[in-house]
């Protein structure tokens, strides 16, 4: 939509020539894009790419009811509670950041910038090599070895991600009419009663879609529980690839296309929540604040 | 705490060297990739548009980690072999580069219409009001979070140790899991930590120079 907005006032109207100039152009474009997929299919197929028996093995009935299905069931574990701890946990740091107590002020930023800086897979990893080195281990809890594994990989997302929702909601407070905040005061509640019951469920609703989008993102990172060996999605599609090792390539594909399927079904929830946040919100000024707020946050915290 | 200090320092050093080449050069790579897709984004011709909008929809929702199976682990069943510096470097290039990529079309959206308008009712031609009127003024606005992309990117490099390349996380790992246990766990870790931190620290003090340079006179 953006674009065309921007086409019809960047360019003038396209006359004749002009019209002509941009159906050959899309065609010629269209051929060197066709052209070059064909390539690719071509040089694919000859090397037996497209053999149904490389993709019918992996997808074996037996093999997606004890692999694919348990590392669907996996992946959706850690995703749901590695973004409840890191929910959690972002409301009370984001909120620990703007505390008028300044060592909770202070633990609250260095938390935030602490943990931004560590990449999620050196967090996952470290986590779990430490276990042990406090003096207990989970193993003496009579975990097993796959309980263990989800463990440190929800404490390394949840742990990870609260910095980012952290710096979200605090984005969130900051855009928030300071009228609102000033109201409560003026009825006589306290401090603690405004945050709770004006400030932070006006923030949650404000800053869905920034929170969802990096939802997305944590979704996508539990793959890195390959490192830690816990049986996700990717972890589950190399073990199948190498029983078929001439279905590899095409295991690693189904499970990127699982991925993308999740993940774009969860990005299409998040363009349906900020939808319905435009209509509901009154102010059109905290909208559009907000809006670069969640642009930044969707392009500022890949990983 | 510190046993082999020396050697540690050593080992993590050359893997902090290697994280910050791999994280150049990869950004180089996505920068390209994202200006390509920009003016594919742009363009009249709507399957260059198709094309654009698929690859990104494409690399932001499949995992990082994934990309770089399916090249290092995968290609190479279909005839496709490289090194796993080459895989490593594209990689991370090409997923960043989907990013970067919208970054930079939410920054000349974000100018508002009124900037084009006024430069096309002065009578400048397309050429000349996007060159000298739009895109100095989304330049600006795209630095900080390409800034952020690219410290996002330093993160993200330590994937590639799944693919062998010894990066810092990949040379801390093998510290640890050293046979003869030469190394001290916390010393390792507490070094490491700094390592990235340190690498987060230049670069964004980096970042916030450049904000700054190209920073309107108001």
């Amino acid at each position: 939509m953006n674009s065309k907005n921007e086409t019809t006032v960047l360019f003038d109207a396209l006359g004749p020539k002009g019209r002509r100039n941009a159906n050959i152009a899309a065609i010629a474009s269209a051929v060197v894009i066709l052209g070059v997929l064909g390539w690719v299919a071509y040089v694919l197929y000859g090397e037996g790419f497209f053999e149904s028996s490389r993709w019918v093995n992996p997808l074996d009935a037996l093999v997606v009811e004890t692999t694919w299905i348990p590392a669907i069931v996996n992946t959706l574990v850690a995703f749901a509670l590695g973004s409840l701890v890191a929910l959690v946990l972002g409301v009370f740091i984001g909120f620990g950041r703007i505390s008028r107590f300044l060592p909770t002020r202070a633990a609250s930023t260095v938390y935030v910038q602490f943990f931004r800086s560590l990449p999620l897979v050196l967090l996952i990893w470290v986590s779990f090599t430490i276990d042990g080195h406090f003096g207990f281990t989970t193993d003496t809890l009579g975990w097993s070895g796959e309980a263990r594994r989800l463990t440190f990989l929800v404490l390394g997302l949840g742990i990870y991600n609260a910095a980012i929702l952290a710096e979200i909601l605090r984005a969130g407070v900051n855009a928030l009419p300071p009228g609102q905040a000033m109201a409560g005061q003026a009825i006589g509640l306290r401090h603690g009663q405004v945050q709770r019951l004006i400030v932070l469920p006006q923030v949650l609703r404000n800053m869905l879609p920034a929170v969802l989008a990096q939802l997305v993102i944590l979704l996508k990172d539990t793959s890195l529980g390959y490192v830690i060996t816990y049986p996700e999605l990717l972890h589950s599609a190399n073990i199948i690839g190498r029983d078929y090792s001439n279905s590899f390539l095409q295991a690693l594909i189904i499970a990127a296309l699982i991925y993308f399927a999740m993940a774009y079904a969860l990005s299409k929830v998040v363009v349906f929540a900020e939808r319905r946040m435009r209509k509901k919100t009154a102010a059109p000024k905290a909208a559009a604040q907000l809006e670069s707020v969640v642009a930044g946050g969707t392009a500022g915290t890949v990983v | 705490m510190f046993d082999n200090f020396d050697l540690m320092i050593e080992a993590l050093g050359a893997g902090m060297w290697t994280t910050v080449w791999v994280t150049l050069t990869s950004y180089a790579i996505a920068l390209v990739i994202g200006m390509v897709l920009v003016v594919m984004h742009v363009s009249p011709a709507f399957p260059a548009r198709w094309a654009a909008n698929a690859y990104t929809q494409l690399f932001r929702n499949v995992p990082l980690l994934a990309v770089l199976f399916i090249m290092y682990f995968g290609l190479p069943k279909v005839g496709i072999v490289a090194d796993n510096w080459v895989w490593a470097l594209l990689g991370l290039g090409m997923y960043t580069g989907a990013f970067v990529g919208e970054t930079m079309r939410s920054g000349i959206n974000s100018i508002p219409l009124g900037q084009s308008e006024a430069a096309r009712s002065l009578g400048l031609t397309f050429g000349q009001s996007l060159s000298s009127v739009i895109l100095p003024q989304s330049v600006r606005a795209v630095i900080p979070p390409l800034g952020s992309l690219l410290i996002a990117l330093v993160k993200n490099s330590a994937l590639v140790l799944a693919i062998g390349v010894p990066e810092l996380t990949a040379r801390s790992r093998r510290l640890i899991e050293d046979t003869q246990s030469r190394f001290d766990l916390w010393g390792v870790i507490i070094c490491v930590t700094v390592g990235y931190l340190l690498i987060a620290f230049v670069l964004s003090y980096l970042v916030r120079i450049a904000e700054k340079r190209t920073a309107f006179v108001r």
